[in-house]
């Protein structure tokens, strides 16, 4: 008896002296007990390959394309197992939203079809990492988590009888406030899963609503499905997700998607849970690249991250370094641009000299409730590129020199990218125009929309308007967008993956635009109306997303050659935005130059502008002018205004012809006027990776007055 | 004869009274089975954590009566004529049933069928090798195609524009074809002549004069080659269809009356 006594007494004491170092190790960062680290394991670390039983696929490959062919796809695709999608009512699995891609129809949570008009070549499924899985095993009563109290306000919410438009109420109360702290309950201290979570470095294993096995399952079952639907040559696939993370000041959006190369991932992915410095992320992913598995992310709405997505300091606070410079860009070469929640190319206050950047322009932070200004100057892609060379300018390195693509970030499944076939993105909370905002509010709506948004923190749920009563829920400002360009040898991960890594890609705004670039030095001895064009374009000169060095006092030469989309408008003009570091004064400037003209129309050499093509679009059938615009656009240009000393950048944007926008077709479609407080009409369009223009190295140090700039590296 | 018959009516008729009286059938007389109370007493434990002390048990049996009262009273008012709630939430449950009585694992015989029923789905698509001269929709493209077939014919030098996806197309399907020119110009391959310069064909950009090198018929494969993928798409298949044709089949027992008529 008394020796049971004295091991009860014995582990109760080592248990406590346990929990007590792990304390002292968590929230003390002296090395007191840094031996007990050694009994750490990483569980974000541990590589699982997913790949399924071979196919053999019979479909024969084609040919590899040395001149590369243009690849169309979407890396920011939602389903079922994110937290929100499930919210939204969104019941479609990760095998659904890569049928979609391949052009098969699914069903829409409101009953109706969504269906591409063409297939895409690449899709990846992106859910939520956070809580992955966990909203779905919640609203399955057969589950063991499902009985838990905090589970409860999930219940059978996505079985077909509560699939309507007014749950919607609902749906967003569950959103806003159920999901937020409530679920995420630590359990006490003394718990021995709190032990747990510690020697696994898997702080999720300590929350009372998480369950890792239920998690665990819904990323396997991704990284399945994302294996299954891959076909090499045809058809091309990423493992993915999306790190979920902010800044500690609400709706300071610092989302990113990460993609995986291979058919090998962690056995979970690296969420908000473990860390929400992003920097942490990147350490995570180059320690899965010491392990064979490469992965990339890319953030996207830095529109609504109120500035801190492209901060000219670290997520603490820190000055930037080289080190920070360079490990940010080897996990992140590549960044969304646009999609459905708004453009991020720039803002009117940030470009008041561009006519074309007050586009899809969406003014406020991530999910704010209320909705919360997002200050522009930090959230936009341009003047990132520019914060970027003026870092360089400082010896802190540039963190931003990213390439562009796009992706819808849908969450149902299915991305809408056509201005007349559109869905938006949150399943039943915008899945119809009366509550996306695009034509009045019948009069019975307009009380539950009331009280739908008062659920949702949103004072005033309403406007008034000419025509009638309209919701006021903001998905106005939000669009049919975009997608994601690659440069690549053929259709298949390996080479889709490396033209990520090499920048080669653009973003469209849903539309399948293609475009050619180019820089050099002797581009001029091309025959632009040569079949070898392209081939010599590639041995003379280099291609979007890479760096065109300093060759002595010569000009750099550029060659764009746009096409337009098939099925699309035709194009009405290409430009050549560039920005650099004036070396005299240190300024970032920026500016925007026509360099092509539809119907043959030439660039005025003063404001450099082309001539307005006259195409017009009429409003009361969408019907656009005839036989205006091109079909496809090309020139040699050289910077008329380019200084050998300037940091620059240079990349291209391409103009369609105007055509209506979602919210115009949804008004005509239904008989109504376009709602008179949007843009009737937009431009769809498309921008490459920049060219960075680079300077021979100058050996003028900076110094700031103070020396606020403290940097552990310079060379 | 004639009595015969009538004394099979007469025992008939005893019959039914007899079962009449065995099992009289009072409408104000509730039963309910141990099994109901065990499961509602388990269903309890699992959302409260604890069994239910002898109060809430009454509780539940009291609650588990008066639902039933108050049933059996709708039902005599006629509450559930033509309540659209209530025949939605027994099409829906009749719905999730079958969805959910899907057996995984699907048979040989099931797999073989399936694959033959839908054979298209797992065509080989056929694939072309050609080259092609280009005429930009912005620069005269059908007067110079049609200028550059005669130059071909006669050995000259034909002087194109480039075209933006190249010039030579190797192994690629009618899809890619598709997608890189436009469904017009695909209908080319429907019928097309091999190492023979044609055209003018018209794609979405413009005018091209065609050379067709190479090409192979599309084929069915053998179900062996693409197993796995029929096995998945068979289970998605019967997920989709079970209720459908749970319906179709159920449908046929069914006339149904509609106004041919009537205006709306």
């Amino acid at each position: 008896m008394k020796i049971i006594k004295k091991l009860v007494i014995a582990f109760v004491l080592i248990y406590l002296i346990t929990l007590g170092l792990v304390y002292v190790d968590v929230y003390d960062s002296r090395p007191i007990v840094s031996l007990f680290k050694n009994f750490q394991s990483d569980s974000s670390l541990d590589i699982v390959d997913f790949s399924v039983e071979n196919k053999k696929s019979e479909r024969p490959k084609p040919a590899p394309n040395k001149n590369r062919n243009p690849y169309y796809g979407d890396l920011h695709v939602h389903t079922k197992y994110s937290f929100d999608a499930y919210v939204f009512g969104v019941t479609a699995s990760p095998d659904d939203a890569y049928k979609y891609a391949k052009g098969e129809g699914i069903k829409h949570p409101l009953g109706y079809e969504m269906k591409l008009r063409e297939p895409l070549d690449f899709y990846s499924v992106t859910d939520h990492g956070f809580y992955m899985g966990m909203i779905q095993a919640y609203a399955d009563t057969s589950t063991e988590i499902s009985q838990n109290d905090f589970a409860e306000p999930f219940h059978n919410i996505n079985r077909l009888e509560n699939l309507t438009v007014e749950s919607a109420g609902q749906r967003s109360n569950i959103f806003s406030s159920v999901l937020g702290a409530t679920i995420i309950q630590p359990y006490p201290d003394w718990h021995p899963k709190l032990l747990m979570a510690y020697l696994t470095r898997n702080t999720q294993l300590a929350l009372k609503s998480f369950d890792y096995d239920i998690h665990k399952s819904a990323w396997a079952d991704i990284a399945r499905s994302a294996n299954e639907h891959n076909d090499p040559g045809h058809f091309t696939t990423f493992i993915g997700y999306e790190f979920t993370t902010s800044t500690d000041i609400e709706g300071g959006n610092l989302h990113r998607n990460v993609i995986f190369n291979s058919s090998e991932a962690s056995i979970r992915p690296w969420t908000r849970i473990d860390s929400t410095n992003p920097e942490d992320l990147w350490t995570w992913q180059d320690r899965l690249r010491e392990k064979g598995v490469d992965t990339i992310a890319m953030p996207h709405n830095s529109n609504g991250s109120n500035g801190q997505m492209f901060e000219m300091e670290t997520f603490k606070g820190n000055a930037i370094s080289k080190e920070y410079a360079d490990k940010r860009m080897r996990n992140e070469p590549i960044v969304e641009i646009t999609q459905v929640k708004g453009t991020s190319e720039t803002h009117p206050l940030l470009s008041p000299d561009d006519e074309w950047a007050d586009f899809e322009i969406m003014d406020v932070r991530v999910g704010s409730r209320p909705p919360t200004y997002s200050k522009p100057s930090g959230s936009y892609v341009r003047e990132a590129y520019l914060s970027g060379l003026t870092l360089d300018f400082t010896k802190q390195g540039n963190p931003y020199k990213f390439g562009l693509i796009g992706s819808s970030d849908t969450h149902t499944g299915a991305g809408a990218f056509d201005e007349n076939n559109y869905w938006s993105k949150v399943g039943l909370l915008d899945g119809d125009p009366e509550n996306r905002g695009s034509v009045p509010l019948a009069e019975e709506n307009i009380d539950r929309l009331t009280e739908y948004m008062q659920a949702f923190n949103q004072p005033l749920s309403t406007v008034d308007l000419e025509q009638g009563t309209y919701a006021n829920t903001g998905f106005t400002q939000w669009g049919a967008s975009g997608l994601a360009v690659a440069w690549a040898e053929e259709n298949t991960r390996e080479s889709i993956f490396n033209a990520f890594r090499r920048k080669e890609t653009f973003a469209t705004t849903g539309t399948r635009i293609a475009v050619r670039f180019f820089g050099g030095y002797d581009l001029s001895s091309i025959d632009l109306n040569s079949d070898s064009l392209v081939s010599e374009s590639y041995q003379k000169g280099v291609t979007m997303g890479a760096d065109l060095m300093q060759d002595d006092d010569k000009i750099p030469e550029f060659i764009v050659w746009a096409k337009k989309d098939k099925n699309g408008a035709p194009l009405q003009r290409v430009q050549i935005v560039k920005g650099w570091i004036d070396s005299n004064s240190g300024r970032p400037k920026e500016k925007v130059f026509d360099v092509a003209c539809s119907d043959g129309n030439e660039v005025d050499p003063v404001t450099n502008r082309c001539p307005d093509n006259g195409a017009k679009v009429n409003i009361s059938d969408c019907s656009i002018t005839d036989n205006v615009g091109s079909s496809e656009l090309k020139t040699l240009w050289k910077d008329p205004e380019f200084s050998s000393l300037d940091k620059s950048f240079y990349y291209v944007r391409v103009l369609e012809n105007p055509t209506c926008r979602w919210s115009t077709w949804d008004a005509i479609n239904r008989g109504y006027q376009p709602r008179e407080d949007l843009h009737e009409t937009i431009q769809e369009r498309a921008w490459t990776s920049p060219i960075w223009y680079i300077p021979n190295a100058s050996d003028v140090d900076v110094i700031p007055l103070g020396g606020t700039i403290q940097l552990r590296t310079i060379d | 004869m004639k009595y015969k018959i009538f004394i099979f009516f007469i025992i008939g008729i005893l019959l039914y009274v007899i079962d009449i009286g065995l099992n009289s059938y009072d409408e104000k007389e509730i039963y309910i089975s141990d099994q109901e109370i065990i499961s509602l007493v388990s269903a309890w434990k699992s959302q409260v954590g604890r069994n239910p002390t002898d109060d809430e048990i009454v509780r539940i049996i009291n609650n588990l009566v008066e639902e039933e009262i108050l049933y059996r009273e709708a039902l005599n008012l006629g509450l559930d004529q033509d309540d659209k709630i209530i025949k939605r939430r027994l099409a829906q449950k009749i719905s999730f049933l079958k969805q959910e009585s899907i057996v995984d694992n699907p048979s040989n015989n099931e797999l073989l069928d399936y694959f033959n029923n839908n054979k298209d789905k797992y065509f080989v698509e056929p694939t072309f090798t050609f080259t092609h001269y280009y005429f930009s929709n912005d620069n005269d493209a059908l007067e110079r195609s049609n200028e550059a077939i005669n130059q071909i014919s006669n050995n000259l030098d034909v002087s194109s524009d480039p075209f933006f996806l190249g010039k030579n197309f190797v192994d690629v399907s009618l899809n890619s074809i598709k997608s890189d020119f436009g469904e017009n110009f695909a209908t080319y391959f429907n019928n097309f002549k091999i190492n023979e310069w044609s055209g003018p064909v018209e794609s979405a950009y413009g005018y091209h004069i065609i050379l067709v090198i190479n090409s192979h018929d599309g084929y069915y494969p053998d179900i062996t080659m693409v197993l796995k993928q029929v096995e998945i798409d068979l289970l998605q298949s019967k997920r989709d269809k079970a209720v459908s044709e749970y319906l179709d089949n159920i449908k046929s027992e069914y006339k149904i009356y509609i106004n041919p008529n009537l205006q709306i």
